[in-house]
């Protein structure tokens, strides 16, 4: 049904979404690119799954994951990104992330093997459903889907109303800028590091309860398309990443539907091309981007 | 010079507006074989908007270039170096990391015309001595193997004009030369100046310094808020009162 | 045994140069995974439903994979820095689905039968790209090409047709990558899909940057290097790829401009290696200026 569909497009996107401005935050503030990012996206499930299998609840286990994943945060800020501060360590700093992403998936498939691995919950969680509007929802998408969107809106409160956020706008103008200003740098990168990681380790964690189950493949697939919809949203800008990821989740979840699912990862591509070629401040991005033409 | 003053660059009607902003509002001015024709006004006015447009890094919104008789409006920046049209810029644009020497062979009109070209030379003295040559006008073939990017601030400056005179070009854009110099090294720019004047025909200057636009052009230009305001021998203009209320305040240094 | 090191070593030499090639215009680009695929797959068709022989074919591939690069490559070399590496990864990740989604080629299940590298194509292949690229940096190309590097303004102002010169450089980069695609390719005999998706692209500019970008010996001495890695852990043997997730890092952290960073700084045109006299940390006469 298209209505259900669009919903389950929604629901996708904000997973997409939160992964997305994690990339977006990051490229904001530090103005390169953590190709890390998937892997922790991606180990999110997994420290779901084993906080569960180990006994905890469902809250419990949220909470271990959200914490697990800042830290891993603070983990790849310090090794791939501390050292490489020039304009020119994008470079240096995207392939150590990419060194830290490969070495996390490896570690990854010692622990718990490559096969997808099943991730049960409590009780009848996984199933329950709800009726609104006439509309049969399944309870669990709908919680993702709010709590999602809970965290993005409280990102965006954070960013425009707190002193951290002040912080951190002023290291993505500019970092030299807010060093004179006394801002501690490195403090605001690892903030947000921390930030961009929890949100991504919660994505991760929402689809291995929404899949039931966990693979360690998911952070090339899923993950990196989230990189290219922040492209599409505007970098930089995280009202673009939420719409963007609402938007190619939708138009997956379509293109599901309509049987031309296989093509919708090239379409994403391709399309985060033109957007880059025609419109590189992003669909639905307000700020003119630095570097891109000259 | 030349006794006939044929125009080597006919510029007519030149606008260009920046988001609403109208930067240069049909800018109508000549530059005469021969000559060193100066360009002044306040900051804003207008005059690196207007090397920028002519020199092909925006494209101009209204109006026609013409060069040596050629219709050359719209074209990119390196087809008009290569028809002649060469300049430095405010903030001096050197190839830091490349050395002195380096710096000019790569303005070797024969390579650059055709890069790919230039793989297949293989004896490169002729190209060697002639930028040593020209090095040795401009008092710097002792440094010749020294990185660019350990000159001198003045001595920069004179390599980059150096470099652009190396394109044998016919007309030369010089943006802001004397900016951040001192008295001693603004007169020594004026010496290279005027020895430039033997390698091309005509020179237009950006400067805000009016000594050494005084005793520099041949001709003087004043644009204020993208319009010209005046034109003529350079005691005459600077003595309009429009020219001085334009400047009011400044003492030829606006920063 | 032999064999296999020295085809997957010159490959990668020469798949490290790809990369060098187009960085000597100022590009940084993640696409050569892609071209390599195509590159694999195009003289894949040509030896084995056509049954040209491979050299030829590698050839044609390599013109093919130049000629996509060179239509991509026009618009997408208008954006710099980080959007042209997403645009170039987003290229990687669109050969590779199209290539899945072509069943002529065997989709996903990929594509085989392609026999005959012998170790001296490749070696013929390396020692012919070295030539090149070390006559290219004593001609006045190489200085042209150091100019567009380094100031894409100041370079248009001095007569250089900056887009024609990052376009040429982005299409002969394609054209390696595809000549040394095939012949892997046909060293393996069967290849799919996966062999060549982003993980790869980034593995290639990973043996440059190593290696150290500012001379032409840094890449490809990168990527001997890193192919051979996974033969010096060999006895970590389930650990190899952690261990070679943290090698990298190790080395990027240790020396991030790459191995061999030295600059080669001559007056090229007197041909004379000058080494350390330009260094830029002391003028080259210390004479008061």
């Amino acid at each position: 049904m298209l209505v259900e569909q669009i919903i389950n497009g929604v629901v996708l996107g904000s997973m997409y979404a939160l992964i997305a401005q994690g990339y977006t935050l990051i490229f904001g503030v530090l103005d390169k690119l953590n190709f890390a990012h998937g892997e922790i996206f991606m180990l999110g499930g997994f420290v779901c799954l084993a906080s569960i299998a180990l006994g905890a609840s469902l809250p419990v286990a949220i909470l271990i994951t959200a914490i697990v994943s800042g830290l891993l945060g603070l983990m790849v800020e310090f090794v791939g990104f501390r050292k490489f501060r020039s304009a020119d360590a994008h470079i240096t700093a995207a392939l150590s992330s990419f060194a830290i992403g490969l070495v996390l998936i490896d570690l990854s498939q010692k622990v718990w093997g490559a096969e997808p691995v099943a991730l049960t919950l409590p009780g009848s969680l996984q199933t329950a459903t709800i009726t609104i509007a006439g509309l049969k929802l399944v309870v669990l998408r709908l919680a993702i889907l709010v709590i999602s969107l809970l965290l993005m809106l409280v990102l965006y409160l954070v960013v425009l109303k707190t002193g951290l956020g002040r912080r951190i706008r002023a290291v993505a103008e500019s970092p030299a800028k807010a060093a004179l200003f006394g801002i501690n740098v490195t403090r605001v990168n690892q903030q947000v590091f921390v930030i961009a990681s929890v949100m991504a380790g919660l994505a991760g964690l929402a689809l291995a309860v929404r899949t039931g189950y966990s693979s360690t493949d998911v952070g090339f697939t899923f993950g990196l398309k989230a990189l290219a919809i922040m492209a599409i949203g505007g970098m930089g800008d995280l009202r673009g990443a939420l719409l963007g990821g609402l938007l190619v989740g939708v138009i997956e979840a379509l293109a599901f539907q309509w049987g031309v699912g296989q093509f919708a990862d090239v379409f994403v591509w391709l399309f985060m091309i033109a957007i880059l070629l025609l419109r590189p401040a992003g669909l639905f991005g307000t700020l003119v981007s630095k570097e891109i033409r000259t | 010079m030349n006794v006939v003053a044929q125009s080597v660059l006919v510029v007519e009607g030149l606008s260009k507006s920046f988001r609403g902003l109208n930067a240069l509002d049909s800018v109508s001015l000549n530059v005469r074989s021969g000559e060193i024709l100066g360009l002044m006004g306040p900051n804003g006015a207008g005059k690196s908007v207007f090397i920028n447009v002519v020199t092909g890094l925006y494209p101009a919104d209204a109006g026609t270039i013409h060069y040596g008789g050629r219709n050359v409006t719209g074209l990119a920046s390196y087809e008009l170096a290569r028809l002649g049209i060469a300049r430095t810029y405010q903030n001096i644009r050197l190839l830091r990391r490349m050395t002195v020497l380096e710096n000019v062979l790569v303005a070797t009109k024969e390579h650059n015309d055709r890069p790919l070209r230039s793989f297949c030379v293989w004896n490169q003295r002729s190209f060697l001595t002639a930028a040593k040559k020209l090095l040795e006008q401009f008092h710097l073939v002792d440094k010749s193997d020294w990185l660019a990017g350990s000159l001198a601030y003045g001595e920069a400056r004179r390599l980059e004009i150096a470099r652009a005179l190396a394109g044998k070009p016919s007309l030369l854009f010089l943006d802001e030369p004397a900016a951040g110099m001192n008295e001693r090294e603004t007169e020594e720019l004026g010496s290279t100046i005027r020895a430039s004047h033997k390698f091309v025909g005509a020179i237009v200057i950006i400067e805000h310094d009016v000594a050494m636009m005084r005793n520099l052009s041949d001709r003087l230009i004043v644009l204020d808020a993208g319009r010209k305001i005046a034109e003529g021998r350079p005691n005459d203009v600077l003595a309009q009162s429009n020219v001085v209320e334009a400047y009011f305040g400044t003492d030829g240094t606006d920063d | 045994m032999m064999q296999d090191y020295i085809v997957f070593v010159g490959v990668n030499m020469v798949l490290a140069w790809s990369v060098y090639v187009i960085l000597l215009a100022g590009s940084l680009s993640f696409a050569n995974g892609g071209f390599m695929a195509i590159g694999a797959y195009a003289s894949g068709v040509l030896t084995v439903k056509f049954g040209m022989p491979l050299i030829p074919a590698a050839l044609i591939a390599g013109l093919i994979a130049g000629a996509v690069g060179v239509v991509v490559g026009f618009p997408a070399l208008r954006t710099r820095g980080i959007y042209l590496m997403l645009v170039t990864v987003g290229i990687t990740v669109s050969v590779k689905a199209v290539i899945e989604s072509i069943d002529y080629v065997g989709g996903i299940q990929g594509f085989g039968g392609m026999v005959g590298t012998r170790p001296w194509h490749v070696i013929a292949l390396v020692i012919l790209v070295g030539c090149g690229l070390w006559f290219l940096s004593k001609s006045p190309l190489q200085r042209i090409l150091d100019a567009v590097r380094e100031d894409e303004l100041s370079a248009a102002s001095l007569g250089i047709n900056t887009v024609y010169v990052k376009l040429v450089c982005f299409g002969i980069g394609a054209f390696l990558a595809a000549v040394a695609g095939s012949f892997y390719a046909h060293h393996l005999i069967h290849v799919t899909p996966d062999q060549f998706g982003i993980v790869v692209s980034v593995f290639i500019v990973l043996y440059a940057v190593l290696g150290g970008t500012n001379n032409m010996w840094g890449p490809p001495i990168g990527a001997v290097i890193m192919t051979l890695i996974p033969e010096v852990v060999r006895g970590l043997e389930s650990w190899r790829p952690t261990a070679f997730g943290v090698i990298i890092l190790v080395l990027l952290l240790i020396r991030p401009d790459g191995l061999l960073a030295f600059r080669e700084v001559t007056t090229r045109a007197n041909k004379s290696w000058v080494t350390g006299k330009a260094d830029e940390s002391k003028p080259a006469k210390a004479k008061s200026a």
